[in-house]
């Protein structure tokens, strides 16, 4: 069975953070096509968040057709997976972003103004319409 | 609600039942060799059949001597039916409020005034009954001595037949009402016995000797007798104050009694034919002991009408407001 | 009863509450939407218990109106009450009864109370039936008058400061049971704190009440997306006047800027930041009491 974790410390919405975990696993392969995600209920027992969270992050999982729910039986990882990233584009992400890092930190960037940085830029890129 | 009054309740109510239980005991224990002792050697004596006097005084002095400690009990008997009724009312609302269990009683689906009700309800009748029960030991361990001094004043009249009952009820509401008001228990409490008090004392030294008019009995004096009587023939009348007064009926001051014992003593005679000579009466303002049940209908009526009014006033409030 | 009202679970308009010469609640319009979770926060003396003893009736309003679905709680009625759990400050409960007399007080008093469900719910936390509750510990307390509250299947279920006495781990398992109402019964929970942290998580409905006024309501996601932070350089005090501003940190060299401006591109020179929940409640709670003298004249009114 899944078992999803929340950190209420990192600034990522609740519902952000479980739809994450769900494509990471997706990803690293924890989860397989067919699988069942903990019903709705489990998780709020077992996190103690607002039900509502787990719904619109099993609704945007939904969206990105990542899983399907069956009516009265739970929601399911889909059978064809979409739009994975190769394991080999993903090495090579690490990697070019590793290089970028130790760049950073030799100019004296420390860990906050990397951050900031990153987050600025992301959020120019989104406005510019890359992201 | 009656299981809930009883589990809230159960503790007050059985340690005042096991308080009557042990004052049972301790006046049956008491109070049947009192009777029997009161039947055989005392009642001819004032029922008027006895044959000699000499017997009758050294009977009575031996009861008096054996008995009369009972009198000073009996008063202080009085405080039971005050705290029956103020140990089961003052932390009615006011254990409620101090510990903040008004807030889970409330709100639950029993309005609270329906809550209020139900539970004065219980509770008043359990202080009439302990109350009445208290009242009809007092008044059958009293047999012997009413029939001797009268069913008057506090070890008396205040311990029998029906207004213990009623003290216990006004003792109640009280409780109730300061809890209400003052929202802790101990407070509570003594407030309702100050105002118990005051109460009490007010009614009995004020109200209760203007019930009805008084009879006056007014009477010559014997010329030569040694002494002179007081009161007016019957022991268990309640007196409420004698005195003399001159030929025309005016009532002397203990001042003029005194100048005329001086002028009698000039005179050379005794007293009682001093004032025999100069026309003086003695007079007694009584309540004959044939008003004991109506005064007692009355003096409960007074403390059932100002509970009523005190728990109304509980009820209203409540009704408003929770707090 | 309208189609409108009856999806509000909680509605009230201009509501004033008075005692004596104090005014602990002035003018408060608040509507809730059913389902939802909400968090009621400000700092003590703020006003947030006497607000919630009206919601459950045990307070009427000074002026103005509460309706509880529909009806207004101050009725006291035996329907009324029964529609409503609460779980009062400090959790307070007959402390010689214990967990088993408890459940059978609730049974005696409602309409509706499922004990089974209860015992069952306390049975799995390891509280004993036969333990007095004043020999209970805070946490369990907690989870007793929970558990007393829940069983009443209330449609709408006020807390006072819940977490206030609980230790981490018991906070966590008071939301465990509180949630995990809400996800079976759509039970509609109002609860306050005077900390912010840890309700993001469960939380999405805020009411920030300060000085006895609401300063800030509404759903947390539209809050969160309404209201940004925006740095730039330092500016003249005339910008704090602007309407959409509502507050404006001076430091040497910038100035931040608290506004609710529905997320519209900033102006040149201004970057944009998202806001959390509790920079935003602290933004909020910031704001200085409305004018006093209003305040005294009215008081001075109510004297004449």
């Amino acid at each position: 069975m899944f078992v999803f974790r929340l950190d209420s410390n990192s600034g990522v919405p609740p519902y952000l953070q479980l739809v994450q975990q769900v494509r990471q696993a997706l990803l690293l392969g924890f989860l397989q096509p067919g699988d069942r995600l903990p019903l709705i209920r489990e998780v709020v027992e077992s996190l103690a968040i607002n039900p509502n969270t787990v719904a619109k992050a099993y609704r945007q999982l939904e969206h990105e057709a990542l899983v399907a729910g069956r009516p009265g039986q739970g929601t399911f990882v889909t059978e064809t997976p979409t739009a994975t990233v190769s394991p080999a584009i993903y090495t090579s992400l690490r990697r070019g972003l590793k290089t970028w890092l130790h760049r950073a930190y030799t100019a004296g960037l420390d860990e906050e103004s990397i951050n900031g940085l990153f987050s600025t830029v992301h959020h120019e890129a989104k406005v510019e319409g890359v992201a | 609600m009656i299981w809930l009054t009883w589990r809230q309740h159960r503790g007050e109510a059985l340690t005042a039942v096991t308080v009557l239980a042990v004052l049972s005991a301790i006046m049956v224990a008491v109070g049947l060799p009192m009777h029997a002792s009161f039947n055989h050697d005392i009642v001819q004596c004032i029922d008027g059949s006895a044959v000699d006097r000499e017997v009758c005084s050294t009977n009575l002095a031996v009861f008096q001597k054996s008995y009369g400690f009972a009198t000073g009990i009996l008063t202080l008997l009085n405080v039971l039916p005050f705290l029956a009724g103020a140990l089961i009312g003052a932390p009615l609302l006011a254990r409620e409020l101090e510990s903040g269990t008004w807030q889970l009683a409330w709100t639950q689906a029993v309005p609270r005034v329906r809550w209020l009700v139900v539970k004065v309800v219980a509770l008043v009748t359990l202080t009439v009954v302990l109350a009445g029960a208290f009242a009809a030991l007092i008044t059958w361990f009293r047999q012997p001595l009413d029939a001797m001094y009268g069913r008057n004043g506090l070890d008396g009249f205040d311990v029998e037949g029906l207004v213990p009952m009623a003290y216990g009820l006004f003792a109640f509401a009280l409780g109730t009402a300061a809890g209400a008001v003052l929202r802790r228990s101990i407070p509570a409490l003594t407030l309702s016995l100050l105002a118990f008090v005051a109460v009490r004392v007010t009614v009995e030294t004020v109200l209760r000797p203007r019930f009805q008019a008084p009879l006056t009995l007014v009477e010559n004096i014997e010329a030569g007798s040694r002494g002179i009587a007081i009161g007016t023939g019957n022991r268990t009348d309640w007196t409420l104050d004698e005195g003399f007064a001159d030929a025309s009926g005016q009532r002397l001051a203990r001042t003029d009694i005194n100048s005329l014992d001086d002028a009698a003593r000039d005179a050379g005679v005794n007293l009682a034919t001093y004032m025999h000579d100069h026309g003086i009466q003695r007079w007694v303002d009584y309540h004959p002991a044939g008003r004991f049940w109506n005064f007692q209908y009355i003096e409960a009526g007074i403390f059932a009408a100002l509970t009523a009014i005190l728990l109304s006033a509980v009820i209203w409030r409540i009704k408003r407001r929770a707090l | 009863m309208t189609t409108v009202e009856a999806d509000h679970a909680v509605r009230t308009a201009g509501l004033d509450k008075r005692y004596r010469r104090t005014w602990a609640l002035r003018d408060c319009t608040l509507t809730l939407p059913a389902g939802r979770v909400a968090a009621l926060v400000g700092p003590n003396g703020a006003g947030k218990t006497t607000l919630l003893r009206l919601l459950v009736g045990l307070l009427a309003p000074t002026r103005g109106s509460v309706e509880v679905f529909g009806q207004s709680p101050a009725t006291n009625t035996a329907t009324a009450l029964s529609r409503i759990g609460y779980v009062a400050q400090d959790h307070p409960l007959y402390r010689r009864f214990n967990v088993a007399d408890l459940l059978r007080f609730g049974h005696a008093c409602n309409l509706r109370f499922d004990r089974g469900l209860a015992e069952r719910r306390l049975a799995a936390l390891g509280i004993p039936l036969h333990r007095k509750a004043g020999t209970l510990s805070s946490g369990q307390q907690a989870q007793v008058a929970l558990a007393l509250a829940l069983a009443k299947r209330p449609d709408l279920l006020v807390l006072d400061e819940p977490l206030a006495s609980l230790d981490p781990l018991a906070r966590r398992e008071f939301l465990q049971v509180l949630m995990g109402a809400v996800a079976a019964d759509g039970v509609t929970v109002v609860f306050s704190s005077h900390v912010i942290g840890e309700l993001e998580r469960v939380c999405d409905y805020l009411v920030v009440l300060n000085h006895g006024r609401i300063a800030l309501s509404g759903d947390i996601e539209s809050l969160l997306a309404d209201h940004r932070l925006l740095v730039g350089p330092r500016t003249a005090n005339n910008l704090d006047h602007t309407p959409s501003v509502i507050e404006a940190t001076h430091a040497d060299r910038h100035t931040t800027l608290l506004v609710r401006d529905g997320g519209i591109p900033p102006a040149p020179g201004w970057q944009p930041q998202a806001v959390g929940l509790e920079e935003l409640v602290l933004g909020y709670l910031r704001l200085p009491a409305p004018d006093g003298t209003g305040l005294a004249a009215e008081d001075s009114e109510d004297a004449a």
